[in-house]
C-alpha cells in the first residue's frame, strides 16, 4: 500500500514518472492511452497526444462511489463555496467517476473507471457515499451488475486513501438504524487496510469535504483525525461549546416550546431536545450554504447527525434522553425513578410504622413477664 | 440503660398509647456495656463530606437535567445554569477526592474499613444476610444475628453504592470531558461512549443512576435510625462519634468481645 | 437487422441505482425493462418511532428532492392528529418547496439532462462572437457576452487539452443524435457552469428557514424558524432582504437563461415531440395551498387525472383507488404475488429471486426484475411529474400555465400533441419553473404583510405533547414533489408510529410490468416510437429516461411500515 504522503501531487511528480517508478512500461502505458482515446470517443489517432497530456497531468484523480444512499451528500458537495464545484471539477481534481454528474452511462463509464484506476493505481483518492448492505448475500444494492461490496473492494484496492462522506458511509446511516433490515455497515467495517477519513453528517457540510480534499492536496497528507476518524479541523469541538445560543444556556434561558417567547428571543434549545451537547460538528463555525445559517440558528434543535448511530441514540429528536430500547425509556426514566424514590420513601414509612408497632407489642409482652430476658437484635441500618 | 417500669395505662386509646410509647426501648436486664470503636475519624469525615456532596450533586444535577426555573432579560446578566453546573462540578471534584482517600483507607483503615470488609461472601455470612432479610419482613428482630459492624445485607448495599458512585463518576467525567476534546478527562474517559454505545447513552445512564441514589438515601437513613430505635445499637452515633456501646454478654458475629478482637466476615 | 439485447447499467445523472435493459431492432427499441437495483428497507426503521421524528427519517429517502418527503410527513402527522398549522408556516413551506422546484429543475436541466442534448466537445469549435450574438438574440442575460463565452471556451479547451476529462469522460461526444450547432453548445456549456454557481445561492432560502440544505429541518405543527423583527437570530428584515434577493436572482436566471435555453434547444429537437410518450395517463395530487392543505380549491397547481391523452376532461383523483402490485418485483405478499394492495394494507417483504452476483446475463429474462413495485390507479399505470401537473393545469384552464404553454407552442410552431413525449416532459419542467419563479415574490409578500399586521405565529403548539393525542389515529399527507405526486400515510398508536406508507413519484414512473403485462411509464416511453442508432452508445435511452428526472432512492418502496413480522402473523391467521 502506498501512503498518501509519499505520493502527493504537490511534489511535482508526473504520472509518467510515477508509472515508471511502479514498473508500468511505456508500452503498456501507450496501449492504455489508445484504449482510453477510444473510450473517450476522440479517436485513436489522438492517442500519442493524449499520452503526452496524461504523462504531465497535474490534477489528481478522484473516484467517487455512490452505494446505498440518497445522494444528499453529493448535493451538499455541489453547494460548496471555495473551491466551488465548477473550479473543483475543472481546475483542482480529475473526477473520473461520479454517477450524478458524469456524462456517460453504462459500460462506457465502467470502462473509464477501470482504466483510470489502473493508470492511477496507488495514488487516486476514493470518495464513498452510502453504506454497504451485507444481508442476503449483499444483493440489496447492485451497480453495473456488481454488489456494492465488490464495487467498493475493487475501488479500494488501488486507492491511496478513502474519504467516507456522510453518516451512511461512516456507520450505515438511515438504513443502518434499528433494526437495520439490509445489514447496512460503513466503509471502515469493510475496508481495513487503507487510511479512511470519515466526514459524517446527514449530509456533511460541503465545505468540510472540499476542505479535506484541499488539505490532502496542499499538505500532501490526510488531516489529523479524532478517535472516530473525523478530521479535527472540522469535528474537533462540540456544537454546544461553539453555539451562538450558548450564553442563554449558561444564563438558564430556554425555549420551552417552539414559537414561544424564548424561541422568539433566540434562547437555548436544550429543553426541546437539542443534541448539541453530544455532537461534534463544525456547524456553528462553518455554518451551512455559504455561511447563511445552521440548524440551531434557524430555531431547530440539533439532530446530532455527525455522531455514530444517531438515528437510534439521538432520537426522539425532541427529547433530552435517548430511547435506547425502543419502548420509550427516555420518557419514563424520570417517572420510573421518581416513582421508585417515592415508593422507597413510602415503603420506609410503612415499614417504620410496622416496626414501631411490633416493638411496642414485644415490650408489652416483656413488661408482663419482667423476668424474661430479651436481647435486642443488633442490626446496623 | 435502665429498666423500664410498667406504667402503660389501658385507659388510653390505642393510637395515643402507641404514640406515648414511641421511643421507649424494649427492656432488658442491666449488664456491663462495652464501648466498641468502629469507624475511624477519616472514615466518618468522608461519610459526611460525601453526604453533603450528594445533596449538592442531586439538586444541581436535577436542574441540569431539567432546568425547572429560568431567568429572563439579558443573557449576560445571568449565569444560573452556569452556577448550577459550577456547584455540580465542584461537588463532583470533592466527592472524587473523598473517593480517592476512601480507596487509600481500604488498605490503611481498621478491620471494619478495609477492602475485605466490603465483600461478606462466606456461606455463613450469606445465611446471616437472609436471616436479616427475613426479620425485615416479619419484624421478629430478636431472631436476627448480631453484628457490631454492618450486617452482610447492609454491607452489600454499601458496596453496591460504591460501585454505583464509581459508574456515576465515570459517566459524569466522560460528559464533563466533552467540552475540552484536547483535555485530560476527554482522553482519560474516551473509551466510555464507545463502550456504552454513544454519548447520549452515557447521559442516560448518568441520569438514571441519580434516581438510584435517591432511592438509596431514604432507605439508608431510615434503617440507621431504626436500628438505633429497635436495637439501641447506636448506629447513628457511631458515624458521629466513631463507636457504640454493646452489651458485654452479647454474642456477635463479627467481634470477639472477650478477646477484644474484631473478625469481620469470619469464614465458616 | 436482428434483435439486439442491451443493458445500460448504471444509468448516470440520476438519483439512485437504475438499470435499463432493452431489445432493439432496426434502430428502434422494441422492448424495455427498468430495474431498480437498490433496496434500503427504511419501512422497519421508522416503525415504533415518535411520529414527530418521522419527517427527519422520511426526508432521508432522498437528498435531491430533499424537502418533499419531510413536508409530506409533517402533513400526514398533522392530518392524523388534527393539527392546523399557522398561515405563516404554510407560506414558508410553499416558499421552501417552491425554491426546491426551481433549483431542482434547473440542476436537472443543466447538470443531469443537458449533456444528452449538448455536445461539450463540439463547443470547442464554436465561434464565441457568433455564440454571443445568438445569446443576445434570445435573452438579455449578461453572461451571454463574447468575452465571457470566449473565456469559458478557453477554460474548457484547456481542460480537454489536459487529457483528463474527468466527469466528461465516457460521454457520447460526436454522436449523430447531437443536433445543436457549436455556438449553441458553447452557450449551454457556459450556462452549465453558471448554473452551478447560481443553484448554491438560491437554495440558501432553505437554510434560512430550515438551517441547512440538503435536508433542512421541519417541524410537525409549523416551522421552527421564529419571527421577531427585533432579534438577530430570527426571521427579521435582514433575512427577508436576503430572501428577496435570492428570489429575484432565481427569477432572473429562470427567465433569462433556463427558459430561453430550453426553447432554443427544443427548436433543434422538435422530432422528440413525437418520441417517448408512453403511458397516456397523467396524475397530479396538487400543490401550493394558499390557505391550507385541506382547502383543495386554494391549490395553485390543481389536482386531477388525465386519461388517454384527453385534455378535454380532468378526472377527479381519489387516493383509495391506488394499489400496488409486485408481479415483477422482488417482494412477497401474504395474499399472493398477483394481488394488488392499497397503501393502507401494504406489505414489504423483500424476497430476492434474481440471479446471483455478479450479474453477467440479462434481467429481462427473469419474471421478477426490480426492487420497484408497480403502483396502478384503477389498474392503470400513471405518469406523474411536471408534465402531469402542467397537463392537468392546462386542461383545468389554469390561466398562467395555459398562457405560457401556448406561448412556447407558438414559438416552436407545434401543436399540443407534442406535449405527450420526451420533449414534453422536459419542457413542462421549464414551464413550471417559470410559473413558480413568479409566485415566490407573492409568497414572500404574503409573509411580510402578515408580519406587518402583527401575525408572527409559525407553530401550533396545542397538539405537540403526546398526552394530547388520541390513542389511535391516522392521516394522509400529499405533496407534489418536483418529480411528481407523492403521498405519505401514517397510522399512530400509543404515541408511536404503527404504520407508515409512501407512494412516491418514481415508483409510479419507474414501475415494472404488472400482471396484465402493462409496462411502467419508463418502459412504455422507451417502447413508443423510440430510436436507438447505436446500441453501444445508448444516448437516446438516456434522453428519455432523464426526461422523467428519475429518483430511484425515492422510488423503491421504502416506507411502508408493515414489515415482515406483521405479515407473517397474517399468514398464521
Amino acid at each position: 500500500m502506498l501512503s498518501p504522503s509519499a505520493h502527493s501531487w504537490i511534489e511535482g511528480e508526473t504520472l509518467g514518472e510515477h508509472l515508471e517508478e511502479h514498473g508500468v512500461s511505456r508500452r503498456d502505458f501507450l496501449e492504455y492511452c489508445a484504449e482510453l482515446s477510444v473510450v473517450l470517443g476522440v479517436g485513436s489517432a489522438l492517442a500519442p497526444k493524449m499520452a503526452h497530456a496524461i504523462e504531465v497531468q497535474k490534477r489528481p484523480t478522484v473516484i467517487w462511489l455512490q452505494l446505498q444512499e440518497c445522494t444528499g451528500c453529493v448535493e451538499s458537495v455541489i453547494r460548496t463555496e471555495n473551491p466551488s464545484i465548477g473550479d473543483l471539477l475543472l481546475d483542482v481534481i480529475s473526477l473520473d467517476y461520479q454517477h450524478t454528474l458524469m456524462a456517460g452511462a453504462g459500460t462506457a463509464v465502467e470502462k473509464v473507471k477501470a482504466a483510470s484506476m489502473a493508470a492511477n493505481k496507488g495514488k487516486y483518492l476514493l470518495i464513498v457515499t452510502g453504506s454497504i448492505p451485507t444481508n442476503n448475500d449483499d444483493m440489496y444494492v447492485m451497480i453495473g451488475g456488481k454488489t456494492a461490496r465488490s464495487v467498493l473492494e475493487e475501488a479500494a484496492e488501488g486507492c491511496a486513501a478513502i474519504l467516507a462522506l456522510g453518516a451512511c458511509a461512516f456507520w450505515g446511516g438511515i438504513q443502518g438504524a434499528r433494526p437495520n433490515p439490509t445489514g447496512a455497515v460503513g466503509v471502515r467495517d469493510i475496508i481495513k487496510n487503507k487510511p479512511i477519513v470519515n466526514l459524517p453528517g446527514c449530509p456533511p457540510i460541503g465545505d468540510t469535504v472540499t476542505a479535506t480534499v484541499v488539505h490532502y492536496l496542499t499538505f500532501g497528507a490526510l488531516p489529523e483525525v479524532d478517535r472516530e476518524g473525523r478530521p479535527l479541523f472540522a469535528y474537533g469541538e462540540r456544537i454546544h461549546d461553539q453555539c451562538s445560543r450558548r450564553a442563554h444556556f449558561d444564563a438558564g434561558q430556554f425555549v420551552e416550546t417552539f414559537d414561544d417567547k424564548g424561541a422568539r428571543e433566540g434562547w437555548c434549545l436544550y429543553q426541546v431536545g437539542c443534541k448539541g451537547p453530544a455532537t461534534f460538528s463544525p456547524c456553528p463555525i462553518f455554518k451551512w450554504n455559504n455561511r447563511t445559517s445552521w440548524p440551531i440558528e434557524a430555531g431547530h434543535p440539533c439532530l446530532g447527525c455527525t455522531e455514530p448511530h444517531f438515528w437510534d441514540t439521538m432520537t426522539p429528536f425532541y427529547g433530552r434522553l435517548p430511547d435506547v430500547a425502543g419502548f420509550g425509556i427516555e420518557k419514563r426514566v424520570d417517572t420510573i425513578g421518581a416513582s421508585l424514590a417515592i415508593g422507597a420513601a413510602a415503603g420506609v414509612a410503612a415499614h417504620a410504622t410496622m416496626t414501631v408497632m411490633h416493638q411496642i407489642k414485644r415490650r408489652r409482652a416483656t413488661d408482663q413477664v419482667p423476668e424474661a430476658h430479651e436481647n435486642a437484635g443488633e442490626n446496623n441500618g | 440503660m435502665s429498666k423500664v417500669s410498667n406504667e402503660v395505662g389501658a385507659r388510653h386509646p390505642p393510637g395515643a398509647r402507641y404514640l406515648r410509647e414511641f421511643g421507649k426501648p424494649v427492656p432488658r436486664e442491666r449488664g456491663d456495656f462495652t464501648w466498641v470503636y468502629l469507624w475511624g475519624a477519616p472514615l466518618r469525615i468522608m461519610h459526611w463530606v460525601a453526604a453533603l456532596c450528594i445533596v449538592a450533586l442531586v439538586i444541581s444535577g436535577l436542574y441540569v437535567g431539567r432546568p425547572y426555573f429560568a431567568t429572563t432579560g439579558e443573557a449576560s446578566a445571568h449565569f444560573l445554569m452556569g452556577k448550577f453546573r459550577f456547584v455540580h462540578f465542584t461537588a463532583a471534584a470533592v466527592i472524587v477526592m473523598t473517593g480517592i482517600v476512601r480507596v487509600y483507607w481500604l488498605f490503611a483503615g481498621n478491620a471494619f474499613e478495609r477492602l475485605p470488609a466490603l465483600f461478606p461472601m462466606s456461606p455463613r455470612n450469606m445465611r446471616s444476610m437472609f436471616k436479616v432479610m427475613r426479620t425485615y419482613f416479619n419484624f421478629q428482630t430478636q431472631d436476627q444475628p448480631h453484628f457490631v459492624g454492618h450486617n452482610p445485607l447492609a454491607q452489600w448495599a454499601y458496596t453496591s453504592v460504591y460501585l454505583l458512585m464509581t459508574v456515576l463518576v465515570i459517566t459524569g467525567f466522560t460528559l464533563y470531558g466533552q467540552s475540552a476534546p484536547t483535555g485530560f478527562f476527554y482522553h482519560l474517559f474516551g473509551w466510555v461512549p464507545g463502550l456504552m454505545g454513544g454519548l447520549q447513552i452515557v447521559r442516560l445512564v448518568h441520569h438514571a443512576l441519580t434516581w438510584a441514589i435517591l432511592i438509596f438515601v431514604p432507605i439508608h437513613i431510615y434503617l440507621a435510625i431504626r436500628a438505633d430505635y429497635v436495637e439501641r445499637a447506636g448506629i447513628v452515633s457511631s458515624i458521629i462519634t466513631g463507636g457504640r456501646f454493646v452489651a458485654s454478654d452479647d454474642e456477635f458475629e463479627d467481634i470477639d468481645l472477650a478477646a477484644g478482637k474484631s473478625r469481620p466476615w469470619p469464614a465458616e | 437487422m436482428a434483435k439486439t439485447k442491451l443493458v445500460v447499467d448504471p444509468i448516470t445523472r440520476i438519483e439512485g441505482h437504475l438499470r435499463i435493459e432493452a431489445q432493439s431492432e432496426n434502430g428502434k427499441i422494441s422492448q424495455a425493462w427498468a430495474s431498480a437495483t437498490q433496496f434500503r428497507g427504511i419501512e422497519l426503521v421508522v416503525q415504533g418511532r415518535d411520529p414527530r421524528d418521522a419527517w427527519a427519517f422520511t426526508q432521508r429517502i432522498c437528498g435531491v428532492c430533499t424537502a418533499v418527503h419531510a413536508i409530506a410527513s409533517c402533513r400526514a402527522v398533522e392530518d392524523s392528529l388534527g393539527i392546523k398549522i399557522p398561515h405563516n408556516a404554510n407560506t414558508i413551506r410553499n416558499m421552501v418547496l417552491g425554491m426546491q422546484y426551481i433549483q431542482d429543475h434547473v440542476i436537472h436541466f443543466y447538470h443531469l439532462h443537458a449533456l444528452d442534448w449538448v455536445d461539450v466537445v463540439s463547443a470547442l469549435s464554436a465561434d464565441p462572437a457568433k455564440a454571443a450574438s445568438i445569446g443576445k438574440s434570445i435573452s438579455p442575460w449578461p453572461g451571454n457576452d463574447e468575452a465571457h463565452l470566449r473565456a469559458v471556451q478557453l477554460r474548457v479547451k484547456k481542460f480537454v487539452g489536459s487529457g483528463q476529462l474527468g466527469i466528461f469522460a465516457g460521454g457520447y461526444w460526436g454522436h449523430p443524435a447531437y443536433k445543436l450547432p457549436p455556438e449553441v453548445n458553447l452557450l449551454a456549456v457556459s450556462h452549465y457552469l453558471e448554473a452551478l454557481d447560481w443553484q448554491r445561492d438560491v437554495i440558501r432560502l432553505q437554510a434560512i428557514f430550515g438551517g441547512k440544505n440538503p435536508h433542512p429541518n421541519f417541524l410537525v405543527g409549523g416551522m421552527a424558524s421564529a419571527i421577531n423583527l427585533s432579534q438577530a437570530t430570527t426571521i427579521n428584515a435582514e433575512r427577508i432582504a436576503d430572501l428577496a434577493g435570492m428570489i429575484k436572482r432565481a427569477k432572473t436566471f429562470v427567465e433569462q437563461v433556463y427558459w430561453p435555453d430550453l426553447v432554443a434547444i427544443a427548436g433543434f429537437y422538435k422530432d422528440w415531440g413525437s418520441i417517448g410518450g408512453g403511458v397516456p395517463n397523467y396524475l397530479a395530487c396538487g400543490e401550493f395551498p394558499e390557505t391550507d392543505v385541506y382547502d383543495l380549491k386554494s391549490l395553485y397547481m390543481p389536482r386531477g387525472i388525465i386519461l388517454n391523452n384527453d385534455l378535454s376532461k380532468v378526472v377527479e383523483y381519489d387516493q383509495t383507488k391506488v394499489k400496488e402490485y409486485i408481479h415483477s418485483s422482488w417482494y412477497d405478499y401474504s395474499k399472493g404475488p398477483e394481488e394488488g394492495l392499497h397503501p393502507y394494507e401494504g406489505e414489504t417483504n423483500p424476497k430476492y429471486t434474481g440471479p446471483k452476483a455478479p450479474w453477467t446475463g440479462y434481467l429481462q429474462d427473469e419474471k421478477k426484475y426490480s426492487w420497484m413495485k408497480s403502483p396502478r390507479y384503477e389498474g392503470k399505470p400513471m405518469q406523474v411529474g411536471p408534465l402531469a401537473r402542467m397537463l392537468v393545469a392546462y386542461a383545468s384552464g389554469h390561466k398562467d400555465a395555459k398562457e405560457l404553454i401556448g406561448e412556447a407552442l407558438k414559438k416552436l410552431n407545434v401543436g399540443p400533441a407534442v406535449l405527450f413525449s420526451t420533449l414534453g416532459r422536459t419542457a413542462a419542467r421549464g414551464v413550471e419553473a417559470v410559473l413558480l419563479a413568479n409566485k415566490m415574490e407573492g409568497w414572500l409578500g404574503d409573509l411580510t404583510s402578515h408580519i406587518k399586521n402583527g401575525d408572527l405565529a409559525t407553530f401550533t403548539k396545542d397538539k405537540w405533547e403526546p398526552s394530547s393525542w388520541p390513542k389511535k389515529s391516522e392521516g394522509y399527507g400529499y405533496v407534489e414533489a418536483p418529480r411528481g405526486a407523492l403521498g405519505h400515510w401514517v397510522q399512530i398508536e400509543d404515541e408511536k408510529i404503527s404504520r407508515y406508507q409512501c407512494v412516491v413519484p418514481t415508483t409510479w414512473n419507474a414501475s415494472p410490468r404488472d400482471a396484465q403485462g402493462q409496462p411502467g411509464p419508463y418502459e412504455a416511453a422507451l417502447q413508443d416510437n423510440h430510436p436507438l442508432v447505436d446500441p453501444d452508445k445508448p444516448l437516446e435511452i438516456l434522453r428519455t429516461i432523464h426526461s422523467f428526472d428519475p429518483c430511484l432512492a425515492c422510488g423503491v418502496h421504502v416506507l411502508d411500515a408493515e414489515g415482515n413480522e406483521i405479515s407473517s402473523v397474517e399468514v398464521n391467521v
